[in-house]
């Protein structure tokens, strides 16, 4: 139980705080839409995989990309109703008559 | 006064006006709700949708004789859509097109690494239903700049391929994909807590507690 109670809490980098080095992560970060959308070689994923298990921040950053695209894909969208719908369909057929 | 079915008139000629009515009434039914679901994730609004829905299928109609079916009828409506978008929102409001370059999406501050509204354990759909997340998740790409907006709208939402986005955007699909990634981190930002903390700060005159 004390284990277990230990092992829960988060333990928060903030000594070590990652430290962006620019060029690396600026190529890991070039790479990450295709990271999840699984479009690159065995060699760059692996590449990127150590990057991401050495570095809990980057890590972090790529859940949330993640979780933005999962969103995006279930968004709902409004849906027309019956009668917008004729009602647009008149008025295109006007404006396509009247030219 | 039936409307006829057929697509040639008595005395032989094609086309007549009824015909071209029932095409266009066909093309109207199979697509309608299509094209406004992806006129109202372009344009954010229900009017301007609508505005948009009808140019697209007024210009659908007009050139319905030009579509040589050489692709399917719903990519030639996303591109007719699309091209009408661009035309619309560059009469109504010259809003600059800003092109988003990868540094700026470097995050430099501690809250800027995850999203600011927990998601974590939901699934999206229960994520959605949290009216903040949401709304934050609309803004956000409301705010995308035009061309970024439709490679993310068309993509993420829409489902398309990178190749189908880059047949109606008229691009290539490394250029779609370059496109998309930027705007995916463009909204990932605007929905971690610094891009949520700028919205505060310009929605209440600068008051961050």
């Amino acid at each position: 139980m004390v284990k277990r109670a230990v092992t829960k809490r988060r333990r928060r980098p903030e000594s070590t705080s990652h430290r962006h080095e620019a060029g690396r992560c600026l190529h890991i970060l070039r790479e990450l839409s295709a990271f999840i959308d699984d479009e690159l070689s065995n060699n760059i994923c692996g590449e990127i995989r150590r990057h991401l298990g050495a570095c809990p921040r980057c890590e972090e950053f790529v859940a949330s990309l993640r979780q933005t695209v999962s969103l995006c894909r279930r968004s709902p969208a409004p849906v027309l109703s019956p009668d917008d719908r004729a009602r647009m369909r008149e008025k295109i057929l006007a404006a396509a008559r009247a030219r | 006064m039936a409307p006829s079915r057929q697509s040639h008139s008595s005395d032989g000629h094609p086309a007549s006006s009824h015909g071209e009515a029932d095409t266009f009434d066909a093309l109207y039914r199979d697509n309608i709700d299509l094209m406004y679901r992806y006129a109202s994730r372009l344009c954010g609004e229900t009017e301007a949708a609508k505005d948009l829905v009808q140019e697209t299928f007024l210009n659908a109609y007009r050139g319905f004789k030009n579509f040589r079916g050489d692709a399917q009828i719903s990519t030639w409506l996303y591109t007719i859509a699309s091209r009408a978008c661009l035309r619309m929102r560059r009469r109504r409001k010259g809003a600059p097109e800003r092109e988003l370059s990868l540094d700026e999406f470097i995050p430099t501050s501690d809250g800027e690494f995850r999203l600011q509204i927990p998601v974590e354990g939901l699934n999206p759909e229960d994520a959605l239903q949290n009216k903040q997340l949401r709304e934050a998740l609309d803004t956000a790409i409301g705010k995308l700049p035009k061309k970024y907006k439709m490679a993310l709208v068309l993509r993420d939402m829409e489902g398309l391929s990178a190749k189908e986005v880059g047949a109606i955007m008229g691009l290539s699909e490394r250029a779609v994909k370059s496109r998309l990634h930027r705007a995916r981190l463009f909204v990932r930002r605007e929905l971690s807590a610094r891009g949520l903390a700028e919205d505060t700060a310009s929605h209440q005159g600068k008051s961050i507690t």
